[in-house]
């Protein structure tokens, strides 16, 4: 199993995908937080005085998930795309124990992902706040909302090695990956938050405490568990999915 | 390979297809595209479930095996490759996951000729260099058996002799190799037995040796005084077809025809044994099935 972990590490190692996939995550972060600094108290936007609104903008760390997202799909679908797969089941029979190290591998790089996102955040969010006469937050509230985003990014990961396996298309896959968060789920969350707090993406951002009106959210921890749920419901559709499946 | 029945929807790609594949010989498996060639490697491996029947590898299935890379080597596809990683981390990559020594990728680079391109990414590959690197992957674990798809397709002149002393230095070393391809001119000189299927049936399981024999050969005599020699051959019992001033024969050696003609004193300005063209067995064999129903 610790061969097949770093066989799994070193194939997303040895491409350049994941670096470039980094680096958009960290200017993603970077416009978030800077934004809604920047904007926060500006025509009928919530103010940096009120807690929430400095929390939500620590929470900004977390939005790198959706790139953690695409690096997961790639990372199944690459293996359909190029064929890699027939010596990937080759080498290792038991499809299995080559998804469970996949899920690994990518909750791994997640992990990553998520504390470079929560540095670049802190290293905008400290100065730029400081600057604004922002209200301050109790630094457990922050390591809270911070260590919460640092685990979103890396379960996202793993949820895209189950969405990739079960939509093997690469293209397909990441449009509809995207399509669903920038827009379906987004809109729902926004228009019928009864429904959208209890979707993944509501589940994030209650773990992450990282909207003004909390009101429309689950409890932390509830959105905690239902988004750990959603990760594991996303593996075992990864395994299942491909474990008697052809490979032509 | 029992009774191996593979159906895709409602197309059947491998229809009850049985044999046997002798440990330490050289097996060429052949059949048109289409033939069901690659569905059939694929469940021998694992990679695809049978419909019905089994295909074992030392009477276990792929899967079974304890140290499967050890036990048995496959090249499959040339293409199957992430573009942007370098031959030597594929190869790594393949390795760890197999629990295979590192040290491993180096020595098979060497052996298909690859250790300077070891570090270029495969992207930039040709054909035959993606070609040699399958063969990499494949004896990655020394395996005894080698199952190879196509591993000429695509060659040039060049790569195909080169694969051809390649296979042959793997007999030599005691495996079992079963290499399938459409065009018997690639393997001819290189197998000992023959499984030919199309359609996804069997057509013959034989020795090459036997599958020439069945196929008898002419004799080809060129000569300026044709009508004499041909009576004379016939007087001796041969079947003669004679076309513009060459004769073939078939019931006779080239040494009785030479002695034939030396007796009637005929000149003779050619006498050849003409080569089985394996060919047009093969295409005999496949089209008689083809074109049924």
């Amino acid at each position: 199993m610790t061969g097949l972990l770093r066989a799994e590490l070193l194939k997303i190692r040895s491409t350049r995908m994941w670096w470039g996939l980094l680096v958009g995550a960290l200017v993603f972060v970077a416009i978030q937080v800077v934004a809604l600094i920047l904007v926060s108290g500006q025509q009928g936007t919530p103010s940096l005085d009120q807690v929430s609104t400095v929390r939500t903008i620590w929470a900004s760390a977390g939005t790198g998930s959706t790139f953690a997202l695409v690096l997961g799909i790639l990372g199944m679908t690459t293996e359909y795309r190029h064929l890699t797969i027939t010596s990937t089941f080759l080498a290792t029979p038991r499809r299995g124990r080559v998804i469970a190290a996949k899920l690994l591998a990518h909750a791994a790089f997640g992990v990553v992902f998520g504390v470079a996102c929560v540095a670049l955040t802190a290293a905008l969010a400290v100065p730029l706040l400081a600057m604004k006469g922002a209200a301050t937050l109790p630094t457990s509230t922050i390591l809270q909302v911070v260590g919460a985003a640092a685990v979103g990014v890396a379960v996202y990961a793993m949820v895209g090695v189950g969405v990739g396996s079960f939509v093997r298309n690469q293209v397909a896959a990441i449009v509809a990956a995207l399509v669903w968060v920038f827009l379906v789920e987004s809109l729902i969350i926004s228009l019928l938050p009864q429904v959208g707090k209890w979707l993944p993406g509501g589940a994030a951002n209650a773990m992450m405490q990282a909207t003004s009106t909390r009101g429309s959210l689950l409890e932390p921890w509830a959105g905690g568990l239902l988004f750990l749920a959603y990760g594991l419901a996303f593996a075992a559709l990864a395994a299942v999915t491909t474990q008697r499946r052809d490979i032509t | 390979m029992d009774a191996l029945t593979k159906d895709f929807g409602t197309v059947r790609a491998v229809d009850g297809l049985s044999f046997l594949v002798e440990a330490g010989s050289v097996t060429g498996f052949l059949g048109p595209n289409g033939a069901g060639k690659t569905t059939t490697l694929r469940v021998l491996l694992g990679l695809v479930s049978p419909t019905s029947g089994t295909a074992t590898i030392d009477g276990r299935r792929y899967a079974d095996l304890p140290d499967p890379m050890r036990m048995v080597g496959a090249a499959l596809e040339a293409s199957s490759f992430h573009p942007g990683r370098t031959a030597r981390d594929h190869l790594r990559v393949l390795s760890l996951s197999a629990g295979l020594p590192t040290t491993r990728t180096d020595e098979v680079l060497a052996q298909v000729a690859l250790t300077e391109s070891a570090d270029r990414r495969v992207g930039g590959f040709s054909l035959g260099m993606r070609q040699r690197l399958a063969l990499a992957g494949a004896l990655l674990g020394d395996p005894q058996v080698l199952l190879l798809d196509e591993p000429a397709n695509g060659l040039d002149p060049e790569g195909i002799a080169w694969l051809r002393g390649f296979l042959r230095h793997l007999a030599s070393q005691g495996r079992t190799v079963l290499v399938s391809s459409h065009v018997l001119a690639e393997v001819q000189q290189t197998v000992d037995h023959v499984v030919i299927i199309s359609r996804g049936r069997l057509i013959t399981s034989a020795p090459l040796a036997e599958l020439t024999q069945n196929h008898t050969t002419d004799v080809r005599v060129r000569t300026p005084d044709a009508d004499r020699l041909e009576a004379a051959l016939i007087a001796q019992g041969a079947q003669v077809r004679s076309a513009d001033g060459v004769l073939h024969v078939s019931g006779l050696t080239p040494p009785d025809i030479g002695r034939t003609a030396l007796r009637e004193a005929v000149e003779l300005h050619e006498l050849v044994q003409e080569e089985s063209d394996l060919e047009q067995v093969f295409l005999s064999l496949t089209d008689s099935v083809g074109s049924q129903p």
